[in-house]
């Protein structure tokens, strides 16, 4: 009984694991409710913390500074009264007593506890691939390694995808020679259709970047310092590298989750009101898995986010999986791709095409519904598509000028 | 110093005046003109296409010098080439050998030069016009009644009836100037009745009080009815009757028999019997009646019937010679009339007299001096081009007019040519449908160069003036023929020394002997000088010696032009056309003209605003009977007839019943390759005028499966040789074309042969949609349209004006109007300026719009614009729009 009106009367501990963006933006929305029984603590394994992982690509670019960097204000998280611990990793966490343990020996205790431990660079099984200038792309401190380098030196990025893609640029606008290996035909082949990322890869190439389509590096070679100097290609021929940018996918983080018991599959497995197989622990962002989806792009974690608040309020609400536009944050390039990329045997397409102002479009509707769209060159009705995708709205009446974009066709309802 | 010049609009038969000022500059741009307030046909109104004659004045078809065999010649050579053809064709098979293939659009001073040199010098009757497709059966109706091709009324009667009957004419499209003052008539006198008897409900329609929708061709049995009715009921002029009129028993007794009774005759003509019981209540309460009609009677091969049903009922009535009252043809062309007052048709001699009138051959051999005078009538129009393909007649002259298009059986009429030795097309035009078949083409000067004199429907004579230098080296038709005449050893008969001459020996000869015997007397005018000939004012015939006022009305006094001075009641049997539906033939074809264009459209076709009403060819029909034909608008729709097809678009009307379909009489092949209307009309004609059935044939209809629809608008020309239909449709800029392919055309090949010129950097903008079955392509060459083409599996409605505007942009495309490209149209699109932040996909216009509303922060911009709100990435390059004085106070 004591325990019980010692319980009620203590504030309640909400301990975040991870000072992403997920596990920041979450503390600094709790820290703005001013709710005066609870205590929040943020705990990050980087010295950073509250930053815009985004926006690392702009930084990579040298297109914005340092102080552009922040997501959240933590000065005034902690003025609020929220504790925040960066750079002293999780090592563990004990359900049964509700307790976590930190790098450092620390032991804290929780009445709720929400992992936010989001994910890493997936390292191809490459040999060779284990030497310290074998980098991902996905925190403060890998810009700061790529940032470090002098300029105009051979560089390799492995994976055409959205990251491979941000960080080839970066670095190709850092003065590096950039090479981009990308195992399938053509790039960001899981966002766009050949022609678009055609016209994508010209535009990239003006950039300096070269590209090897179809391609994984066959070995990366070490020098006598044991660090990569050069590739290894599929054909057996050399070439000189001086640093390798691993942006072939994502790893969910699941590690202390694992240790703990919780239920995972390729990510912790939550239901719609971010609970994960174990009480009163949640997860949210890229480390976990609902409806056998995991998340990558930010639009759906606000939504978790959102969801959590209610439900640590003691509100409904539901989370559900929703189609997310892509886009590339490299500027000079304006893409967007939302839904179905590849046209099944009843879908219809809608191309529109000008080459010559690299201006591309691409529908894909199915019974009189929009089910995916890939916008390069003008985006501008991005949001429109995504709109339509998402309402399911009926687009029966103006398939014939539904490529043309909203303008055209509110005009035709007018 | 600009000068305003007073003329006559070159088009319908109303002949209205129209004012048109010069340029200061010899080639400066002659402004819109205007309608001539001092001409009594129009007191200032234009129609919409006398409104664009300006429009009309820079034709870049203009034919410039002559040209023999393919070749540009020089005026001498031409003229030796078609005189010596004459001189041997006369020689070796006689003068009728040769023919004169004429036009309501010459003026009567070349129409008179030409019908000299034919009837008295060469020796032939074979002088024909196109006049022969429009009002010879009036002709024929009027020479019947009075013994003289007299038109009683003027336009002053239209106004002042008391009911007004139109028959087989759409009015308000064909005579415009006329319909309005119907139209302003009425509204002053609501009381005023207007019936339209048409088997189609017209534009015309929208006044009537009663339209009677009859069974095609059965126009007659209303006339019929209508007098055996006013017999019945007292309405007839006994007095009249005996004093001025010959054969009203047999005539009346005919009437009785043919249309006995009202339930008999309204369903003869498909009418209800209240429909055809209103009429006769209306016409025998209404003394003050005028019957006008047009080619809805005349086209028909009982079309002289028709007109003297019509003229009974006012001779028995004595409805004419009366203000407000008449039989009162209306004529189709500015000059049709003038044509007859010289005699310019193959059954007439010279200035109404006939062959057949007693005395007049040795007067007019005696007037002319003329070596070899024709003796009897010569070929009509259908019967001349018969003879042409038999070879009979070896040398065509053909002047002004487009048979290939007007003349039915367009197959018959290009084997003449073909067959011809010798086709002389005289023409302004360098293409029409009818040049292409000429081995002499002689470059003629078209309105506003040519000088003379036309004649309306109202009898009036009225001025075109030359206003604008011949272009090149065309000249004016009398001159070509007297130059002909002269190489053919006939000087002195031809050697006028300017036009007011011809008009000066036309009036001398209508008054030559005439002493009150014949109708057409301007005696008046015959010594004419120049000075006055160009102060002419416009002047309704008889204008005889001593009349400068001419004749307002005729018939007042009750004498008539026969040899007994009595009219002539002819007795009339009703008949319907000569060709009725089979299983075969199911539908009923009616011919006629849309609102904007004129004939065969070598004028109006070269004023682009004039396309905007009626931009292609069609085929009307019901809806009902589409949809049995599995027809939709626009649907391309093949037409056959047992002499040749028309493949056309389709569209739904109710304006006609379920069997019968309308074509418009005007697309030639120089603007659509498969339109000609003629191919379908048999050559059968009205035995009595010889005036061809053109507005009735029986034709199958059937829609054209697995087709491309196509629009193409481009910079340069183009051809399509595979398709199966296409239409140029005239424009300002650039060339616009409707086309429609069979299914399978190859379009990677029209991409090729339609930018096959251009040199400059090329790009293809494309549009694909395998939802709605579109493909566009545009051309862009340096950055300016070239080329665009739209396809699509059905009938597309598409807006061509913003696309041809742009062939003439100045400035580079830009991107939203690259897309534009491929929609027809600018949309109206907000321009977001380059985007900021692509999540919310907003850009900064927006963002700078926002600020200027009081937007003064990030934050305030997201709750504004939502930009920045969702990943932030955009959030530095917002800051960077907020003014620097804003943040720091914010």
């Amino acid at each position: 009984m004591r325990s019980v009106i010692a319980a009620s009367l203590r504030k309640e501990r909400i301990v975040i694991v991870g000072g992403g963006m997920a596990g920041s933006k979450l503390a600094y929305e709790l820290c703005q409710q001013q709710n005066k029984s609870t205590q929040i603590t943020l705990i990050g394994e980087e010295k950073q913390l509250g930053y815009n992982r985004i926006m690392l690509s702009s930084l990579l670019a040298n297109d914005i500074t340092q102080a552009d960097m922040a997501l959240v204000d933590t000065q005034k998280m902690i003025l609020s009264g929220a504790e925040i611990v960066s750079g002293d990793p999780v090592q563990g966490i004990s359900a049964e007593d509700k307790s976590l343990s930190l790098h450092s020996g620390r032991t804290l205790y929780y009445d709720k506890l929400i992992l936010a431990t989001g994910s890493r660079a997936s390292i191809l099984p490459i040999q060779g691939a284990s030497a310290e200038n074998v980098i991902g792309f996905r925190n403060w401190q890998d810009v700061q390694t790529m940032s470090a380098m002098a300029g105009s030196q051979p560089v390799s990025v492995i994976g055409g995808g959205l990251l491979g893609l941000e960080a080839a640029v970066g670095l190709a606008k850092r003065g590096h020679q950039v090479t981009v290996f990308h195992r399938s035909k053509y790039l960001l082949n899981r966002q766009l259709d050949r022609e678009s990322a055609r016209l994508l890869q010209n535009k990239l190439e003006t950039m300096g970047i070269t590209f090897l389509l179809g391609e994984s590096p066959q070995a990366l070679l070490h020098n006598d310092q044991g660090v990569v100097s050069h590739i290894e290609r599929a054909d057996g021929s050399i070439m000189a590298t001086n640093l390798v940018v691993m942006a072939a996918g994502i790893t969910p983080e699941v590690k202390v989750a694992k240790q703990a018991g919780l239920q995972i599959n390729r990510a912790i497995l939550v239901d719609a009101q971010m609970r994960t197989s174990c009480p009163d622990v949640f997860a949210l962002g890229e480390c976990c898995e609902f409806d056998g989806q995991t998340f990558g792009l930010v639009a759906p974690i606000w939504s978790q986010i959102n969801v959590l608040l209610a439900v640590l309020a003691g509100k409904h609400a539901d989370f559900s999986v929703a189609p997310v536009p892509t886009k590339l944050k490299v500027s000079g390039v304006n893409l967007f791709s939302v839904g179905r990329i590849q046209p099944t045997a009843d879908d219809n397409c809608i191309v529109f095409q000008d080459e010559g102002s690299n201006h591309y479009r691409k529908l894909i509707v199915n019974d009189g519904y929009l089910v995916g769209a890939i916008l390069y060159g003008n985006v501008a009705d991005g949001s429109w598509y995504f709109q339509l995708i998402q309402n399911k709205t009926n687009v029966s009446d103006m398939l014939d000028l539904l490529v043309f974009g909203e303008a055209y066709c509110q005009s035709k309802v007018a | 110093m600009t000068t305003t010049v007073s003329t006559t609009c070159p088009y319908c038969g109303v002949g209205c005046g129209v004012n048109v000022t010069l340029p200061a500059q010899p080639n400066g741009v002659v402004p819109p003109v205007s309608g001539d307030s001092a001409h009594p046909a129009n007191f200032g109104r234009l129609c919409v296409k006398g409104s664009s004659l300006a429009q009309t004045l820079n034709s870049d078809d203009r034919l410039l010098v002559p040209h023999v065999a393919g070749h540009a010649t020089t005026w001498d050579n031409a003229i030796d080439t078609v005189a010596n053809k004459i001189s041997q064709v006369v020689k070796e098979h006689g003068a009728d050998a040769f023919a004169f293939y004429l036009s309501g659009q010459i003026l009567t001073e070349d129409y008179y030069v030409a019908n000299k040199l034919a009837k008295g010098f060469i020796g032939t009757a074979n002088v024909d016009t196109n006049s022969r497709l429009c009002m010879a059966s009036a002709v024929v109706g009027y020479k019947r009644a009075f013994g003289s091709d007299t038109v009683p009324c003027n336009y002053n009667d239209l106004e002042q009836c008391d009911l007004l009957i139109m028959v087989g004419s759409n009015a308000a499209w064909t005579h415009p100037i006329l319909f309005q003052r119907i139209v302003a008539a009425k509204k002053q006198r609501p009381e005023m009745k207007v019936v339209v008897i048409d088997p189609r409900a017209t534009a015309t329609c929208d006044i009537a009080d009663l339209h009677l929708a009859i069974r095609p061709g059965s126009d007659a049995a209303i006339f019929s009815f209508l007098l055996q009715e006013s017999a019945r009921l007292g309405l007839v002029d006994r007095d009249f009757i005996a004093q001025h009129t010959s054969h009203f028993q047999a005539t009346l007794q005919q009437a009785i028999e043919s249309t006995p009774d009202l339930s008999t005759t309204a369903e003869f003509c498909g009418l209800e019997e209240a429909q055809l019981a209103t009429l006769c209540e209306w016409w025998a309460s209404q003394d003050k009646t005028v019957t006008f009609y047009s080619q809805g009677v005349n086209q028909s091969s009982s079309g002289v019937d028709k007109c003297n049903a019509i003229i009974n009922c006012h001779l028995a009535t004595a409805r004419l010679g009366k203000e407000g009252a008449g039989p009162f043809s209306i004529t189709g062309q500015p000059n049709a009339m003038g044509g007859r007052e010289v005699g310019g048709l193959a059954n007439q001699l010279a200035a109404h007299m006939d062959f057949a009138t007693p005395g007049a051959l040795d007067l007019v051999q005696r007037f002319w001096q003329a070596p070899n005078m024709a003796t009897q009538n010569g070929l009509k129009a259908v019967d001349l081009f018969q003879a042409v393909e038999e070879g009979k007649v070896k040398v065509l002259w053909i002047m002004s007019t487009n048979p290939m298009v007007s003349l039915p059986d367009t197959a018959q009429v290009k084997r003449a040519l073909e067959k011809c030795e010798l086709v002389i097309v005289s023409d302004c035009k360098a293409h029409t449908d009818t040049t292409v078949m000429a081995d002499v083409l002689l470059p003629a000067t078209g309105w506003s160069e040519k000088n003379g004199t036309v004649t309306n429907s109202e009898r009036r004579i009225s001025r075109q003036r030359g206003l604008l230098p011949p272009p090149g080296e065309a000249k004016h038709d009398w001159w070509a023929i007297c130059e002909v005449a002269k190489a053919l050893g006939f000087e002195a008969a031809f050697d006028y020394q300017g036009v007011h001459e011809i008009f000066a020996e036309h009036a001398a000869l209508s008054a030559f002997e005439n002493e009150g015997k014949r109708d057409f007397d301007i005696g008046h005018y015959r010594h004419i000088s120049q000075r006055e000939y160009d102060a002419f004012t416009p002047t309704q015939w008889p204008v005889p010696e001593g009349r400068p006022e001419g004749t307002e009305r005729m018939f007042s006094d009750g004498h008539f032009f026969t040899g007994d001075g009595r009219a002539q009641f002819i007795p009339i049997k009703p008949s319907l056309p000569v060709q009725q539906t089979t299983e075969k033939w199911p539908f009923v074809l009616n011919t006629g003209r849309v609102r904007d264009q004129w004939h065969t459209m070598t004028r109006t076709g070269d004023a682009a605003s004039l396309a905007k009403h009626t931009g292609q060819p069609y085929v009307a029909l019901h809806p009902t009977d589409a949809q049995r034909l599995g027809i939709n608008e626009g649907t391309l729709t093949r037409i056959s007839s047992a002499y040749g097809e028309v493949r056309v678009k389709a569209t739904l009307s109710n304006a006609s019943p379920p069997g019968q379909v309308f074509v418009p009489i005007h697309w030639t092949q120089q603007f659509a390759n498969a339109a000609v209307v003629s191919n379908l009309i048999p050559q059968t004609v009205d035995h009595l005028s010889g005036q061809p059935e053109s507005k009735h044939a029986v034709v199958q209809l059937e829609a054209i499966q697995d087709l491309r629809y196509g629009l193409v608008v481009s910079r340069r020309p183009q051809c399509f040789p595979e398709a199966l239909y296409w239409c140029a449709i005239p424009s300002d800029n650039g060339f616009r074309y409707e086309v429609i392919w069979p299914k399978g055309v190859a379009i990677e090949s029209l991409k090729a042969t339609f930018t096959l010129l251009e040199t400059g950097q090329i790009q293809w903008l494309e549009y694909n949609n395998e939802a709605t079955g579109q493909r566009r392509l545009a051309c862009v060459c340096d950055e300016k349209l070239d080329t665009v083409m739209y396809f699509s599996n059905r009938p597309e409605a598409v807006s061509a004006d913003w696309l041809l505007s742009n062939l003439v942009a100045s400035e580079p495309l830009s991107e939203p109007d690259r897309v534009a490209l491929l929609v027809g149209s600018p949309a109206n699109v907000e321009d977001k300026g380059n985007i900021v932040c692509s999540c919310y996909q907003i850009g900064s216009k927006q963002i700078e719009k926002a600020i200027a509303s009081g937007a003064e922060s990030v934050e305030a911009l997201g709750a504004r614009l939502k930009c920045g709100t969702n990943c932030g990435s955009c959030i530095p390059e917002l800051k960077h729009f907020i003014p620097k004085e804003m943040e720091l106070s914010a």
